[in-house]
């Protein structure tokens, strides 16, 4: 027995060892998931007749059927029936569903088959633009409009369009004085949700300006009831609806530009314009009267949680500032309560600007089945498109009119009425400035120094921006 | 005469230790030292892994040039306009939380590791007793953190779900936020710890005890020793080489120790130790030089630990 114990030891090694060296040699597989987005929906084929595969030998005789330029809104200028586009975004599952329901008007009309993988890394798409295999198009953030900037194709050249969408999102989209991408999906953050049935209880009435906000609360507090639900616990990222917050004072208090010099380092973090919009949140996130459970409830309850606590049967606070995936929340808790009546938003009165997230299309190719795709969301037919998927907002203005969800609609209206859409600042500054500026604001709720704490997110930030 | 008849294939060349070492070295040259190579000349360098640490020096600012990375890695969470605010931020800093954690955590799950050891020694319920109290041990350190939130969760209103919290109301109290309080919210971070490992020092510890020949006790009895002077006197000095190990291996774990933090309060409110600080800079901010480096600290931390327990290992396999 002792003997064939030796024995088998160095063998199982030897063979775990080749085992192992065959794992390490073998290529790191990214696992894209090949999506396989849009049925490869043949060309429409002008007269139906019966399958034209009869043999594979044998050649088509016909050559490859042009598209039609134009079917009803779509244009489909030089695209041949067949040719594809290949795809690179972040989206699965639903959202997916939703890109698939909105570009499958264009795949038919023009013929084109898509080839689609979707990854929430974005290394991989780093690595397919480094390695000169990009896909032709990707669907990704602000961020990689000047990070490929020399990739890129510009929309300029590209002969598109850009009627339909309000002047800062071509500015947002300009590098280097060139277009280089379409924005296609926008949310807002810059709402605040309430209860009408609540205000209307209480003789509140919604506050057009910063000034009655300000009026509005301190009445709240003076009636006895909190005005704020605050919660900000987010696991690892806690402090961000803080940070939400304090950018939106900001776009109250300094403006849009202000939020891009703070973006571009031009204002550093520590400026009394940002101490100055610390100070005002301070005062509602700590107080006991101004939001639940004053500054040990702000830090402590998840934000989900926040949003709940404004409604359902007893309600603890009157209002919460939240993105619109609030109204999912609301509705995943009390299924009953009705948009509108029960729940409803308004913008922050007063905002001179809006903040929130975007996802822009990018092309690294030009050829004509891009050019028509571009083309095509940039159109009333893709705005509209757009907008019946019900997939977020679009930038597109000729979508307005056909959101099916009225609080969808009425995003999008206080959307198309900005004057000016700024990123999260946090978000657009790399580096580590996202989660020092998470960790400043949690540590000055929690009674931490704001100097200091202004100080050690300044300092990330100049770190990060350091050119 | 007999070695002439070996056949040669049998003869010990001089290669042949080398050849049955070969396996471990190939899996230790690569998922060892290579990784440890590459992560110390990473931690030279910038975000980005292409030019070197100095570069992300700032003007007017203390720079350590090419050990730039170990400058922030080290100091940036100290500040040293005083003594005092040394003092202070050290102790809140990760290094700081990382005492606390290893004098309370190692102290405690060895110190009641042992105790329960001595004490089940003596039911007929053992087997019972000590599964119970090895039970923490079969649940995640993930599983672990979400259930003793529960446990310490602060409800901002009147309605307190928190098991500790409902407890502390109930007794007309007020509630306690026990994972944004600093200091308090590190100790009672550690007190999951404790709850997840002591069960592991009562086993190693346990198996010792039963090994003390039963006529050394019964020597010591009829000595005239009390129950105290005989665990003190007799039972520790002979079990000391388990304690050791069983506490350079708590060293070492309380020293990796991320899942509790992370998952618990993700190292907000001066909660961070030298792991979750390793990841954020490393997954979170994507600052690769400043990550590593701080993983080198931490191997370097450890090293001397691993080589104790070692030595003390083959100590012991060379008294058997």
């Amino acid at each position: 027995m002792q003997k064939g114990k030796k024995f088998v030891w160095p063998i199982l090694s030897v063979v775990i060892v080749i085992a192992m060296l065959l794992g390490a040699c073998a290529a790191p597989t990214v696992a894209p998931t090949q999506a396989p987005v849009v049925e490869p929906t043949k060309a429409p084929v002008v007269e139906p007749t019966k399958a034209p595969v009869v043999e594979p030998t044998k050649a088509p005789v016909v050559e490859p059927t042009k598209a039609p330029a134009t079917v009803g809104d779509i244009v489909c200028t030089d695209v041949k029936a067949g040719d594809t586009i290949s795809m690179l975004y972040q989206w699965s599952g639903l959202e997916e569903e939703n890109l698939n329901k909105i570009l499958a008007s264009f795949v038919k009309a023009c013929g084109v088959t898509i080839n689609a993988e979707s990854s929430r890394d974005q290394a991989l798409l780093d690595t397919r633009v480094k390695g000169g295999n990009p896909p032709d198009v990707t669907f990704w953030q602000t961020t990689q409009l000047s990070q490929y900037k020399d990739q890129l194709k510009s929309l300029d050249a590209m002969g598109i369009k850009l009627d339909n969408y309000a002047d800062f999102w071509k500015t947002m989209g300009t590098v280097d004085g060139k277009m280089m991408g379409l924005p296609v999906k926008a949310d807002i953050k810059t709402i605040i949700w309430y209860s009408p049935k609540g205000f209307e209880a209480a003789g509140y009435k919604v506050p057009t300006t910063w000034d009655e906000l300000d009026a509005l609360v301190e009445k709240m507090v003076a009636d006895g009831k909190i005005p704020w639900s605050m919660g900000t616990e987010s696991g690892d990222a806690t402090g961000w609806t803080s940070t939400d917050f304090v950018q939106d004072i900001l776009l109250v208090k300094q403006g849009p530009q202000y939020v891009k010099d703070v973006i571009s380092g031009k204002v550093p973090y520590n400026d009394v314009g940002v101490k100055d919009a610390y100070q005002i949140y301070g005062k509602w996130a700590m107080g006991d009267k101004y939001t639940v459970g004053g500054a040990k409830g702000t830090v402590s309850t998840g934000f989900n949680d926040a949003i709940l606590k404004v409604f359902g049967p007893n309600p603890e606070a009157m209002m919460v500032k939240q993105s619109g995936f609030a109204q999912g929340t609301i509705l995943g808790t009390y299924a009953d309560l009705k948009y509108g009546t029960d729940f409803d938003f308004f913008g922050v009165p007063g905002a001179q600007g809006l903040q929130g997230g975007s996802d822009w299309m990018m092309a690294f190719s030009d050829k004509p089945a891009v050019k028509a795709l571009f083309a095509f969301l940039a159109s009333e037919a893709g705005g509209k498109a757009w907008a019946d998927a019900g997939f977020d907002l679009t930038p597109n203005k000729a979508g307005a009119a056909a959101f099916k969800d009225p609080a969808l609609a009425k995003r999008a209206d206080i959307l198309n009425n900005a004057k000016d859409f700024t990123p999260d600042i946090g978000d657009s500054i790399p580096g580590g400035f996202g989660s020092a500026e998470f960790k400043g604001i949690t540590n000055y709720v929690n009674g931490g120094d704001l100097d200091q704490a202004l100080k050690s997110i300044a300092d990330a930030q100049a770190t990060a921006l350091k050119k | 005469m007999a070695s002439s008849r070996t056949p040669a294939i049998m003869k010990q060349g001089r290669l042949t230790p080398w050849l049955y070492l070969l396996p471990a070295l190939i899996v230790m040259s690569i998922y060892i030292l290579y990784p440890m190579i590459n992560t110390i000349g990473l931690s030279l360098k910038d975000a980005n892994s292409k030019g070197s640490a100095a570069t992300t020096c700032i003007e007017g600012q203390p720079c350590w040039g090419i050990l730039e990375n170990y400058r922030y890695a080290l100091m940036h969470e100290i500040n040293t306009t005083s003594a005092k605010t040394t003092w202070d931020s050290f102790w809140l800093s990760s290094y700081g939380n990382q005492i606390k954690w290893l004098l309370v955590m190692v102290s405690g799950t060895v110190g009641i590791g042992l105790l329960f050891a001595v004490l089940v020694d003596r039911i007929k319920q053992e087997a019972l007793a000590k599964s119970i109290i090895f039970m923490p041990m079969a649940i995640s350190f993930v599983g672990a953190g979400v259930i003793w939130k529960f446990v310490y969760a602060y409800g901002s209103s009147k309605i307190q779900i928190g098991f500790l919290n409902v407890i502390i109301t109930g007794l007309g109290g007020k509630p306690v936020t026990f994972l944004s309080e600093v200091p308090l919210n590190t100790f009672m971070l550690i007190i999951v710890g404790i709850w997840m490992w002591t069960g592991f020092c009562m086993t190693m510890l346990s198996s010792a005890i039963k090994a003390i020949p039963e006529e050394v006790i019964e020597a010591a009895r009829i000595d005239g020793a009390n129950e105290t002077k005989i665990f003190f006197n007799v039972m520790v000095p002979i079990i000391s080489p388990t304690i050791v190990v069983v506490l350079t291996t708590m060293v070492i774990n309380v020293l990796k120790l991320f899942d509790i933090v992370y998952v618990m309060t993700g190292g907000n409110f001066s909660t961070d130790v030298i792991a979750t600080r390793m990841y954020t800079e490393m997954y979170k901010n994507f600052q690769t030089g400043r990550g590593t480096a701080i993983a080198v600290i931490l191997i370097l931390i450890i090293l001397p630990f691993i080589y104790m327990n070692v030595k003390r290992f083959m100590a012991q396999e060379e008294m058997r």
